[in-house]
């Protein structure tokens, strides 16, 4: 059980150790430091997954009623783990990376801090200790969004910050309530709201909901509370864009997954208002996310946007509330975490090697830096949901799923939104694969020089290529697990 | 007999600093600090071994008297300012040094710690009338106390604004001598119901009326503007008095006022619980606000302060035990996260002589103790979990949930919204100090360091406590439950 809290202090404490320590003497050391940081906490973090049962573990009490627990169930296993790998490999990534950047030690210092935080966040056991988390989350990885210290990027973090706590206050809001109403705010697959309460507080518990998945929706850059996410990723650190954009996100959905299936329970949302204006809200953000995605040119800008689409592809899934659809988002939850810390790790690469952030820029990139603009491809199929790809086993659940519904309406304006979502995404990622390789015949071959990034750079992009294709070559591993989860909360 | 000891020592002690001739600063350090110190230990002894009897010094016309008594209430309320008193006079030490005309200073601010002691060991409404004004009167010499001409029209409204609060809550004295049975403070409300008969409505009003009288104190909404002018004062008096012991005693005496003298049951689901409430909430929300827009670093903490001490009547507001034990909390944790955050700027103020927040930048990096500690306060005001600010904000919320009560559903957003604009006004100094612009000239902060110990002391203890309450605050609040409930 232990292994449970050393795994969550470990990168916290060495992440409050970097900061607070004095500048090592060279980068060197530095670096070594802080890759055996990031290796001992991964595998502490999979010691823990592999050792601990589905115990509860109670570390101490807030108040009487408020206890701090940390328990894993498969949901804590499947977003650890996509948490462990794109933060590592993120992590190694800007070794390189962050060598153009000033006060290293600083970002290396809230990037464990961050990486802790997101493992407590899988392992919460029950809301509170989710809440503490959560807001931890949000002042620990604002350093990391402001990091480069410009004007605009500190107005970022804040606006980023601000964003995000007013998310949290308007779950807070929530909490409040059901920690009156429900017995406990421990999870439990299924919900924990007893009949009587229901029928007693139906209409204001309802409205609560409500609140809870506008509230967590800020981090899942639900509609209307998207606007922090295209601010905030462009102006971070490409490698911290990569967590920000795969991970911290995530903790949105995560924290949505876990109020409405294993607080609220699907049985008691299927059906209400509630569930009908989230799913109108998600399919207004799939499609507003791709389009504007679509118009943009900044690359970076243009990937946060995708984000936000592609998010509520993720949240449709469990608006929908049906297995297929549920079991398509929790796939996607790790399909669009691997593809998207690829993209903005590519992009990290590209900005690294040229400096170039503009779309139009990069004519002939593909010439220049070949193994990078062949990552980015294959990932973008698997983001527009090309077989044999992941992107395409998750679409495919979410449509399958949203289709036997039944929802009136909603099963099949659902599937026709992320269609053409898909087309869009096509239309905004592709652009660069084809510039990229088909610079055209004006393109001045003679100055063309190979740039490919250094191996330390181009080996975690691979590493999550190969991870996003793996999902769909061989989807019946992940499906078999997720079914698993889908069982107890349907 | 106790009761008048601990009361006196302060006052004599602050009347003595002029007449003793020191031959150095030192000894008068010791002196007062020793006092100081004597005296809080008397009171905690006092209240451990607590006289059950009623302490009557005089008795005027019938029912009239000036008496004592110790319940849960002034074991609240005597706790807090004993212990946080030494902590204040030793920071007080080294921040006066820049100061002049200090004996006048140390004698009013002594003086002050046993009249607040009176207000809270008052056992009847009169006596706490009566410690109430004299709260005013010695604490005007402190807010003039740099002789400005800000500083002289300063007390002025101060003293205006407080009078004028008091006499309104005189009213509500009058009233409570004809309608209710004794002035004694009793839980659950001393009122004669046979004696109002069908005037219910009258007395409603009083208590509105009263209510705001003594809220002039607690920085009610259309009666705050004394509250940031008085910031002119020094820092310790800014902190302690403006922070804990003036504006929390218009909070007590509310509590007092409302519980123990009307009594909630009388007051809960009348149009005076709406109005008052309404009144309380809208404040929480303006105070915020107005602390957002200040530059000013000690102004805009005590706008903060004015949103705060809403906190706590929003409680009071509710009327129902839990809502008192919210109060409560909130009064106690708030004591320590505004003192500790007001400390943090006085020592900015005293180290730098820096007094907006846009001259923080880059600060965080020289004065790393005092910024460190003023972030920790900075997040336990806004509420993060695992600090004092969470646990007293989630009594107070979840006392509104219990009660049922739809207006104070809405309390509960405006609690959020508050610590919403509470993260922006606290954090964007935080920001600054620890996250300066990229081309930021650090040359220019040259020589900045943190204060010596005699700062730093009272900071550090004060974040212990706000980290001990925010992790394990069971203790002192099943205290505040008996407190509640009338067990003492």
């Amino acid at each position: 059980m232990y292994y449970m809290i050393l795994s969550i202090l470990f990168p916290i404490c060495t992440g409050v150790y970097l900061l607070v320590r004095r500048d090592m003497e060279s980068r060197k050391n530095l670096l070594i430091v802080t890759g055996a940081f990031f290796v001992v906490s991964a595998v502490l973090v999979i010691l823990t997954l592999c050792i601990t049962g589905n115990g509860i573990f109670t570390l101490f009490s807030l108040t009487d009623r408020l206890p701090i627990l940390f328990r894993i169930d498969e949901v804590s296993v499947v977003f650890s783990v996509m948490t462990i790998v794109v933060v590592l490999c993120a992590g190694f990534f800007s070794f390189v990376y962050m060598k153009h950047e000033e006060k290293e030690k600083r970002y290396y210092g809230y990037y464990l801090i961050v990486l802790g935080v997101l493992v407590a966040l899988c392992f919460a056991g029950n809301l509170i200790t989710f809440y503490l988390f959560f807001e931890l989350l949000t002042l620990s990885s604002m350093p990391l969004v402001l990091h480069n210290g410009s004007r605009e990027a500190i107005m970022a973090g804040l606006k980023y910050l601000f964003y995000s706590l007013s998310g949290a206050y308007m779950s807070l809001f929530g909490l409040y309530f059901l920690e009156r109403y429900g017995n406990t705010l421990t999870f439990s697959a299924g919900g924990v709201i007893s009949a009587e309460m229901a029928a007693q507080h139906g209409e204001l518990l309802l409205g609560i909901c409500f609140a809870m998945l506008i509230g967590f929706g800020v981090k899942a850059g639900m509609f209307p509370m998207h606007a922090w996410l295209p601010t905030a990723h462009p102006v971070a650190p490409a490698p911290a864009s990569a967590v920000l954009s795969a991970v911290i996100v995530k903790a949105g959905v995560l924290a949505i997954v876990r109020v409405v299936y294993y607080i609220y329970g699907a049985s008691f949302l299927r059906g209400s208002w509630v569930q009908y204006t989230w799913m109108i809200l998600t399919l207004i953000t799939v499609f507003m996310g791709s389009m504007l995605a679509y118009r943009e040119q900044v690359l970076k800008k243009r990937l946060a946007y995708s984000t936000v689409s592609q998010l509520s592809y993720i949240l449709f899934g469990f608006a929908v509330m049906d297995g297929g659809s549920v079991t398509g988002g929790l796939l996607h939850v790790l399909c669009h975490g691997f593809i998207k810390a690829a993209l903005f790790l590519c992009t990290g690469g590209i900005i690294y090697m040229t400096g170039k952030t503009r779309v139009e820029q990069l004519r002939g990139i593909g010439k220049e830096m070949p193994l990078l603009m062949w990552c980015y491809t294959i990932v973008s199929l698997g983001l527009i949901g090309i077989p044999p790809t992941g992107g395409f086993i998750s679409k495919w659940y979410l449509a399958q799923g949203t289709l036997s519904s039944g929802i009136p309406g909603f099963s099949w304006i659902g599937p026709a939104v992320l269609l053409i979502s898909a087309l869009l995404t096509a239309g905004y990622l592709l652009p660069l694969t084809i510039q990229g390789f088909f610079p055209g015949t004006d393109y001045d071959y003679s100055t063309l020089k190979k740039k490919e990034p250094p191996l330390i750079m181009t080996v975690p992009i691979l590493i999550l290529t190969v991870l996003s294709v793996e999902i769909g070559l061989f989807p019946q591993i992940f499906i078999n697990y997720l079914l698993r989860i889908v069982e107890k909360i349907i | 007999m106790m009761i008048m000891l601990v009361i006196l020592i302060p006052v004599i002690a602050g009347i003595m600093v002029p007449l003793i001739p020191f031959k150095k600063r030192n000894h008068m350090e010791i002196f007062l600090e020793a006092l100081v110190i004597l005296n809080s230990l008397l009171v905690w002894n006092l209240l451990i071994h607590r006289p059950e009897s009623v302490f009557t010094l005089a008795n005027f016309t019938g029912n009239l008297s000036v008496s004592f008594k110790v319940d849960g209430m002034s074991m609240v309320f005597a706790g807090l300012v004993s212990a946080l008193w030494p902590f204040a006079t030793l920071y007080a030490f080294e921040y006066m040094t820049k100061e002049k005309r200090e004996k006048v200073f140390f004698t009013f601010y002594t003086m002050t710690y046993g009249v607040t002691l009176g207000i809270s060991l008052a056992g009847n409404l009169l006596t706490m009338y009566f410690f109430y004004e004299l709260l005013t009167l010695v604490t005007v010499p402190l807010v003039m106390h740099t002789l400005t001409r800000e500083a002289i029209l300063a007390s002025r409204k101060y003293l205006y604004y407080s009078l004028g609060g008091a006499a309104f809550a005189f009213i509500g004295l009058i009233f409570l001598i004809i309608y209710g049975s004794t002035t004694d403070f009793i839980l659950g409300g001393v009122l004669d119901l046979e004696k109002i008969g069908n005037r219910t409505n009258v007395l409603l009003l009083i208590y509105v009326i009263a209510f705001m009288g003594f809220g002039v104190k607690a920085a009610l909404c259309p009666f705050n503007s004394w509250l940031p002018d008085a910031g002119v004062a020094p820092t310790p008096v800014t902190a302690l008095l403006h922070a804990v012991a003036v504006v929390k005693s218009g909070a007590f005496a509310i509590i007092r006022l409302t519980y123990f003298s009307f009594g909630a049951a009388f007051l809960k689901g009348t149009w005076a619980q709406n109005v008052v409430m309404l009144v309380v909430m809208f404040t929480i929300i303006y105070g915020c606000s107005r602390a957002v827009k200040e530059t000013h670093i000690k102004r805009r903490l005590a706008y903060s302060t004015i949103s705060n001490l809403s906190y706590i009547l929003f409680g009071v507001t509710i009327m129902t035990p839990l809502g008192m034990v919210g109060a409560l909390t909130h009064l106690v944790f708030h004591a320590v996260m505004k003192i500790c955050s007001f400390f943090c700027a006085g020592a900015v103020m005293y180290q730098t002589d820096k007094h907006y927040v846009h001259e923080l930048d880059g600060m965080g990096y020289k004065m790393p103790c005092v910024f460190g500690i003023f972030t920790v306060s900075a997040l336990a005001l806004m509420g993060v979990p695992g600090l004092a600010g969470f646990v007293s904000k989630w009594n107070l919320a979840s006392a509104a949930v219990e009660s049922g009560n739809k207006i104070a559903y809405g309390g509960i957003a405006c609690l959020l919204i508050s610590a919403l604009l509470t993260a922006i006004y606290m954090l964007t100094i935080v920001v600054r100090a620890f996250f300066p612009v990229k081309d930021f000239d650090f040359k220019t902060l040259e020589g900045e360091k943190d204060p010596n110990w005699k700062m730093l002391v009272p900071l550090f203890v004060f974040t212990l406590f706000m980290v001990l309450f925010g992790f394990y605050s069971a203790p002192i609040v099943n205290f505040l439950a008996d407190v509640a409930a009338g067990v003492y």
